[in-house]
Protein backbone atom coordinates (compact mmCIF):
# COMPACT_ATOMS: atom_id res chain seq x y z
CA UNK A 1 0.00 0.00 0.00
CA UNK A 2 2.74 2.38 0.95
CA UNK A 3 4.71 2.55 -2.29
CA UNK A 4 1.65 2.90 -4.54
CA UNK A 5 0.22 5.61 -2.38
CA UNK A 6 3.48 7.49 -2.31
CA UNK A 7 3.92 7.11 -6.03
CA UNK A 8 0.40 8.36 -6.63
CA UNK A 9 1.14 11.41 -4.53
CA UNK A 10 4.41 12.03 -6.24
CA UNK A 11 2.94 11.61 -9.68
CA UNK A 12 -0.01 13.82 -8.91
CA UNK A 13 2.29 16.56 -7.76
CA UNK A 14 4.63 16.04 -10.70
CA UNK A 15 1.78 16.08 -13.20
CA UNK A 16 0.36 19.16 -11.58
CA UNK A 17 3.62 21.00 -11.79
CA UNK A 18 4.75 19.64 -15.12
CA UNK A 19 1.62 21.24 -16.57
CA UNK A 20 3.10 24.66 -15.89
CA UNK A 21 5.86 24.20 -18.40
CA UNK A 22 3.40 23.98 -21.28
CA UNK A 23 0.64 26.35 -20.25
CA UNK A 24 1.14 29.72 -18.67
CA UNK A 25 -0.48 31.45 -15.73
CA UNK A 26 -3.60 29.40 -15.27
CA UNK A 27 -1.78 26.14 -14.86
CA UNK A 28 0.72 27.78 -12.56
CA UNK A 29 -2.02 28.80 -10.23
CA UNK A 30 -2.83 25.11 -9.99
CA UNK A 31 0.39 24.63 -8.06
CA UNK A 32 -0.97 24.17 -4.69
CA UNK A 33 0.98 24.43 -1.49
CA UNK A 34 -1.57 22.43 0.47
CA UNK A 35 -1.27 19.50 -1.91
CA UNK A 36 2.46 19.59 -1.37
CA UNK A 37 1.95 19.85 2.36
CA UNK A 38 -0.40 16.88 2.35
CA UNK A 39 1.93 14.75 0.30
CA UNK A 40 4.96 15.61 2.36
CA UNK A 41 3.22 15.27 5.69
CA UNK A 42 2.45 11.59 5.22
CA UNK A 43 5.44 11.22 7.46
CA UNK A 44 3.77 9.17 10.16
CA UNK A 45 4.07 6.32 7.67
CA UNK A 46 7.63 7.24 6.97
CA UNK A 47 10.86 7.12 8.88
CA UNK A 48 14.08 8.83 9.49
CA UNK A 49 16.91 8.67 6.99
CA UNK A 50 20.16 7.32 8.37
CA UNK A 51 22.11 8.17 5.20
CA UNK A 52 23.71 11.60 5.23
CA UNK A 53 23.84 13.97 2.29
CA UNK A 54 27.58 13.40 2.11
CA UNK A 55 27.06 9.64 1.83
CA UNK A 56 24.56 10.11 -0.96
CA UNK A 57 26.95 12.40 -2.84
CA UNK A 58 29.74 9.86 -2.39
CA UNK A 59 27.55 7.04 -3.69
CA UNK A 60 26.80 9.09 -6.80
CA UNK A 61 30.51 9.59 -7.49
CA UNK A 62 31.23 5.91 -6.76
CA UNK A 63 28.58 4.91 -9.28
CA UNK A 64 30.35 6.84 -12.01
CA UNK A 65 33.73 5.40 -11.06
CA UNK A 66 32.50 1.80 -10.71
CA UNK A 67 30.32 1.80 -13.81
CA UNK A 68 31.95 4.16 -16.27
CA UNK A 69 30.38 4.89 -19.63
CA UNK A 70 28.51 7.59 -21.51
CA UNK A 71 25.25 6.76 -19.75
CA UNK A 72 24.80 4.96 -16.42
CA UNK A 73 24.72 1.20 -17.03
CA UNK A 74 23.89 0.57 -13.40
CA UNK A 75 21.10 2.76 -12.04
CA UNK A 76 21.81 4.04 -8.61
CA UNK A 77 19.30 2.98 -6.02
CA UNK A 78 18.70 3.94 -2.41
CA UNK A 79 15.88 1.74 -1.09
CA UNK A 80 15.91 3.55 2.24
CA UNK A 81 15.48 6.91 0.55
CA UNK A 82 12.81 5.63 -1.81
CA UNK A 83 10.77 4.47 1.17
CA UNK A 84 10.44 8.01 2.52
CA UNK A 85 7.66 10.49 1.95
CA UNK A 86 8.46 12.72 -0.98
CA UNK A 87 7.24 14.69 -3.93
CA UNK A 88 8.75 15.33 -7.31
CA UNK A 89 8.53 18.81 -8.75
CA UNK A 90 9.64 20.39 -11.95
CA UNK A 91 11.72 23.50 -11.58
CA UNK A 92 13.00 24.96 -14.83
CA UNK A 93 16.53 26.31 -15.14
CA UNK A 94 18.32 28.18 -17.85
CA UNK A 95 20.23 25.80 -20.11
CA UNK A 96 23.45 24.55 -18.53
CA UNK A 97 22.93 26.93 -15.64
CA UNK A 98 21.83 26.97 -12.03
CA UNK A 99 19.66 30.07 -12.57
CA UNK A 100 16.00 29.25 -11.89
CA UNK A 101 13.69 30.46 -14.65
CA UNK A 102 11.19 33.11 -13.54
CA UNK A 103 8.39 30.81 -14.73
CA UNK A 104 9.33 28.49 -11.85
CA UNK A 105 9.51 31.13 -9.10
CA UNK A 106 5.95 30.38 -8.11
CA UNK A 107 6.76 26.68 -7.70
CA UNK A 108 9.64 27.49 -5.36
CA UNK A 109 7.34 29.84 -3.44
CA UNK A 110 4.75 27.07 -3.13
CA UNK A 111 7.40 24.69 -1.76
CA UNK A 112 8.24 27.36 0.82
CA UNK A 113 4.56 27.72 1.74
CA UNK A 114 4.35 23.97 2.29
CA UNK A 115 7.50 23.95 4.43
CA UNK A 116 6.09 26.75 6.61
CA UNK A 117 3.00 24.72 7.42
CA UNK A 118 2.85 23.39 11.00
CA UNK A 119 2.46 19.86 9.69
CA UNK A 120 5.95 20.08 8.24
CA UNK A 121 7.60 22.41 10.70
CA UNK A 122 10.73 20.93 12.19
CA UNK A 123 11.10 18.19 9.56
CA UNK A 124 14.29 17.84 7.58
CA UNK A 125 14.25 17.78 3.78
CA UNK A 126 16.61 16.69 1.08
CA UNK A 127 16.44 18.77 -2.07
CA UNK A 128 17.71 16.36 -4.72
CA UNK A 129 18.46 17.58 -8.22
CA UNK A 130 18.42 15.33 -11.28
CA UNK A 131 19.46 16.07 -14.85
CA UNK A 132 18.82 14.28 -18.11
CA UNK A 133 21.68 12.48 -19.89
CA UNK A 134 22.79 15.38 -22.08
CA UNK A 135 26.36 16.19 -21.10
CA UNK A 136 28.99 14.28 -19.17
CA UNK A 137 27.98 12.35 -16.09
CA UNK A 138 30.41 14.00 -13.70
CA UNK A 139 29.51 17.41 -15.09
CA UNK A 140 25.84 16.66 -14.54
CA UNK A 141 26.46 15.73 -10.93
CA UNK A 142 27.99 19.17 -10.41
CA UNK A 143 25.21 20.92 -12.34
CA UNK A 144 22.44 19.18 -10.41
CA UNK A 145 24.22 19.91 -7.14
CA UNK A 146 24.41 23.61 -7.99
CA UNK A 147 20.76 23.60 -9.04
CA UNK A 148 19.65 21.90 -5.84
CA UNK A 149 21.67 24.47 -3.91
CA UNK A 150 20.06 27.30 -5.85
CA UNK A 151 16.63 26.06 -4.80
CA UNK A 152 17.79 25.66 -1.23
CA UNK A 153 19.20 29.20 -1.22
CA UNK A 154 15.93 30.67 -2.55
CA UNK A 155 13.88 28.74 0.00
CA UNK A 156 16.03 30.25 2.75
CA UNK A 157 16.16 33.81 1.38
CA UNK A 158 13.74 35.35 0.41
CA UNK A 159 11.31 32.62 1.48
CA UNK A 160 12.39 32.29 5.09
CA UNK A 161 12.77 28.50 5.44
CA UNK A 162 15.05 27.40 8.28
CA UNK A 163 18.47 26.56 6.68
CA UNK A 164 19.03 23.81 9.24
CA UNK A 165 16.22 21.67 7.77
CA UNK A 166 17.41 21.76 4.15
CA UNK A 167 20.19 19.82 2.50
CA UNK A 168 20.97 19.89 -1.23
CA UNK A 169 22.16 16.82 -3.15
CA UNK A 170 22.89 16.54 -6.86
CA UNK A 171 22.47 13.13 -8.47
CA UNK A 172 23.21 14.13 -12.02
CA UNK A 173 21.92 11.58 -14.49
CA UNK A 174 22.59 8.60 -12.20
CA UNK A 175 18.88 8.06 -11.53
CA UNK A 176 17.17 8.60 -14.85
CA UNK A 177 13.45 8.39 -14.50
CA UNK A 178 13.04 7.21 -18.06
CA UNK A 179 16.26 5.33 -18.93
CA UNK A 180 14.85 4.38 -22.35
CA UNK A 181 14.65 8.07 -23.22
CA UNK A 182 17.68 9.48 -21.41
CA UNK A 183 17.28 12.99 -22.81
CA UNK A 184 13.54 13.26 -22.09
CA UNK A 185 12.34 16.21 -20.03
CA UNK A 186 10.82 13.89 -17.42
CA UNK A 187 14.35 13.09 -16.26
CA UNK A 188 14.99 16.71 -15.26
CA UNK A 189 13.38 17.07 -11.87
CA UNK A 190 13.72 17.94 -8.26
CA UNK A 191 12.91 15.49 -5.53
CA UNK A 192 11.88 16.83 -2.16
CA UNK A 193 12.25 14.11 0.46
CA UNK A 194 11.03 14.32 4.02
CA UNK A 195 13.86 12.77 6.05
CA UNK A 196 12.16 12.93 9.43
CA UNK A 197 11.76 15.20 12.39
CA UNK A 198 14.80 17.33 13.24
CA UNK A 199 13.37 19.91 15.58
CA UNK A 200 10.63 19.77 18.15
CA UNK A 201 8.57 22.65 19.50
CA UNK A 202 7.55 23.56 22.98
CA UNK A 203 4.19 24.85 24.06
CA UNK A 204 5.00 28.39 23.00
CA UNK A 205 6.60 27.42 19.74
CA UNK A 206 10.18 27.44 21.00
CA UNK A 207 12.40 25.17 18.97
CA UNK A 208 14.77 22.51 20.25
CA UNK A 209 16.51 19.45 18.87
CA UNK A 210 14.15 16.51 19.31
CA UNK A 211 15.19 14.17 22.10
CA UNK B 1 -29.39 54.56 -12.90
CA UNK B 2 -26.67 56.32 -11.04
CA UNK B 3 -27.38 54.29 -7.97
CA UNK B 4 -27.12 50.90 -9.71
CA UNK B 5 -23.66 51.76 -10.92
CA UNK B 6 -22.62 53.04 -7.54
CA UNK B 7 -23.69 50.08 -5.43
CA UNK B 8 -21.65 47.39 -7.19
CA UNK B 9 -18.65 49.68 -7.19
CA UNK B 10 -18.99 50.19 -3.46
CA UNK B 11 -19.45 46.48 -2.82
CA UNK B 12 -16.38 45.75 -4.87
CA UNK B 13 -14.40 48.27 -2.88
CA UNK B 14 -15.59 46.90 0.45
CA UNK B 15 -14.88 43.33 -0.62
CA UNK B 16 -11.38 44.39 -1.53
CA UNK B 17 -10.78 46.02 1.83
CA UNK B 18 -12.20 43.03 3.67
CA UNK B 19 -9.96 40.62 1.84
CA UNK B 20 -6.89 42.74 2.45
CA UNK B 21 -7.56 42.92 6.17
CA UNK B 22 -8.37 39.26 6.58
CA UNK B 23 -5.63 37.55 4.63
CA UNK B 24 -1.93 37.58 4.18
CA UNK B 25 -0.25 36.46 1.02
CA UNK B 26 1.42 33.12 0.38
CA UNK B 27 5.02 33.10 -0.80
CA UNK B 28 3.83 31.64 -4.12
CA UNK B 29 1.42 34.54 -4.61
CA UNK B 30 3.95 37.10 -3.38
CA UNK B 31 6.69 36.10 -5.80
CA UNK B 32 4.17 35.89 -8.67
CA UNK B 33 2.96 39.42 -8.05
CA UNK B 34 6.46 40.82 -7.83
CA UNK B 35 7.67 39.09 -10.99
CA UNK B 36 4.56 40.18 -12.88
CA UNK B 37 4.38 43.80 -11.74
CA UNK B 38 8.16 44.33 -11.76
CA UNK B 39 8.93 42.48 -14.98
CA UNK B 40 10.40 45.53 -16.72
CA UNK B 41 12.24 46.70 -13.62
CA UNK B 42 13.84 43.29 -13.17
CA UNK B 43 14.91 43.29 -16.82
CA UNK B 44 16.41 46.75 -16.35
CA UNK B 45 18.03 46.61 -12.93
CA UNK B 46 18.38 42.93 -11.99
CA UNK B 47 18.85 41.15 -15.29
CA UNK B 48 20.21 37.65 -14.79
CA UNK B 49 20.22 37.96 -11.00
CA UNK B 50 19.11 34.59 -9.62
CA UNK B 51 16.16 34.17 -7.29
CA UNK B 52 17.61 34.14 -3.81
CA UNK B 53 19.51 36.53 -1.56
CA UNK B 54 21.07 38.31 -4.54
CA UNK B 55 17.72 39.16 -6.10
CA UNK B 56 16.46 40.52 -2.79
CA UNK B 57 19.65 42.58 -2.46
CA UNK B 58 19.20 43.89 -6.00
CA UNK B 59 15.68 44.99 -5.16
CA UNK B 60 16.90 46.71 -2.01
CA UNK B 61 19.67 48.51 -3.90
CA UNK B 62 17.46 49.72 -6.76
CA UNK B 63 14.14 50.22 -5.02
CA UNK B 64 14.13 54.01 -5.40
CA UNK B 65 14.73 53.81 -9.15
CA UNK B 66 12.06 51.24 -9.87
CA UNK B 67 8.68 52.07 -11.40
CA UNK B 68 5.93 53.29 -9.07
CA UNK B 69 3.83 50.20 -9.83
CA UNK B 70 6.73 47.92 -8.89
CA UNK B 71 7.53 49.90 -5.74
CA UNK B 72 3.91 49.79 -4.66
CA UNK B 73 3.66 46.04 -5.29
CA UNK B 74 6.93 45.33 -3.52
CA UNK B 75 5.81 47.31 -0.48
CA UNK B 76 2.44 45.57 -0.28
CA UNK B 77 3.90 42.14 -0.82
CA UNK B 78 6.69 42.67 1.67
CA UNK B 79 4.30 43.94 4.34
CA UNK B 80 2.01 40.97 3.76
CA UNK B 81 4.61 38.22 3.91
CA UNK B 82 6.27 39.89 6.90
CA UNK B 83 2.94 39.87 8.68
CA UNK B 84 2.45 36.21 7.80
CA UNK B 85 5.95 35.20 8.91
CA UNK B 86 5.56 37.11 12.17
CA UNK B 87 2.20 35.46 12.84
CA UNK B 88 3.65 32.02 12.15
CA UNK B 89 6.50 32.76 14.52
CA UNK B 90 4.41 34.25 17.32
CA UNK B 91 1.19 32.25 17.22
CA UNK B 92 2.47 29.83 19.83
CA UNK B 93 2.89 32.67 22.32
CA UNK B 94 -0.20 34.64 21.39
CA UNK B 95 -2.56 31.69 21.26
CA UNK B 96 -1.06 29.32 23.82
CA UNK B 97 -3.90 29.79 26.33
CA UNK B 98 -6.60 29.48 23.65
CA UNK B 99 -4.95 26.48 22.05
CA UNK B 100 -4.66 24.65 25.34
CA UNK B 101 -8.19 25.52 26.45
CA UNK B 102 -10.01 24.98 23.16
CA UNK B 103 -7.96 22.36 21.38
CA UNK B 104 -6.29 20.57 24.26
CA UNK B 105 -3.07 20.56 22.29
CA UNK B 106 0.16 22.46 22.05
CA UNK B 107 1.91 24.32 19.27
CA UNK B 108 2.87 22.51 16.04
CA UNK B 109 0.63 19.57 16.73
CA UNK B 110 -0.66 18.13 13.47
CA UNK B 111 -4.26 18.58 14.58
CA UNK B 112 -3.82 22.20 15.65
CA UNK B 113 -4.81 23.78 12.35
CA UNK B 114 -7.83 21.51 11.97
CA UNK B 115 -8.98 22.35 15.47
CA UNK B 116 -8.48 26.10 15.16
CA UNK B 117 -10.12 26.22 11.74
CA UNK B 118 -13.21 24.58 13.21
CA UNK B 119 -13.59 27.13 16.00
CA UNK B 120 -15.95 30.07 15.89
CA UNK B 121 -13.91 33.29 15.64
CA UNK B 122 -15.39 34.63 18.85
CA UNK B 123 -14.26 31.53 20.76
CA UNK B 124 -10.66 32.76 20.58
CA UNK B 125 -9.26 36.02 21.85
CA UNK B 126 -9.39 38.63 19.05
CA UNK B 127 -5.62 38.84 18.91
CA UNK B 128 -5.26 35.08 18.64
CA UNK B 129 -7.90 34.94 15.92
CA UNK B 130 -6.23 37.67 13.89
CA UNK B 131 -2.84 35.98 14.30
CA UNK B 132 -4.30 32.67 13.16
CA UNK B 133 -5.77 34.34 10.07
CA UNK B 134 -2.43 36.00 9.40
CA UNK B 135 -0.55 32.69 9.44
CA UNK B 136 -2.39 31.70 6.26
CA UNK B 137 -2.79 28.20 7.67
CA UNK B 138 -6.57 28.39 7.74
CA UNK B 139 -6.89 29.21 4.05
CA UNK B 140 -4.28 26.66 3.10
CA UNK B 141 -5.78 24.13 5.40
CA UNK B 142 -5.07 20.57 4.48
CA UNK B 143 -7.93 18.24 3.94
CA UNK B 144 -7.65 14.50 4.41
Amino acid sequence: MKPTMKLAHALAAAALIAATAATATLAQQGINASQMTNSLAAVSRSGKLSLTGAQLRQAVLDNIRNYPGAVPSHPLSFPELEGLTQIVVEVDFDFNSDVIKPSSYRTVGAIADALHHPLLLGYGFLVIGHTDAVGGRAYNVGLSQRRAEAIRAALIDPFGVNPAVLEAVGMGEEQLRDPKHPTAAINRRVQLVNVGKKFCFGRSGEQFVCP
Amino acid sequence: MKQTAFVPALLFLLAGIGAAAAQTMSYAEAISQVTTMCRNDIARFCKGVPLGPRLRACFDANQARMSPQCQQTTRTVFASITRRATAQRDIGDICSADILRLCGTSFADASLVECMSGLAPQAMSPRCYQTFLDTGWATERTRP
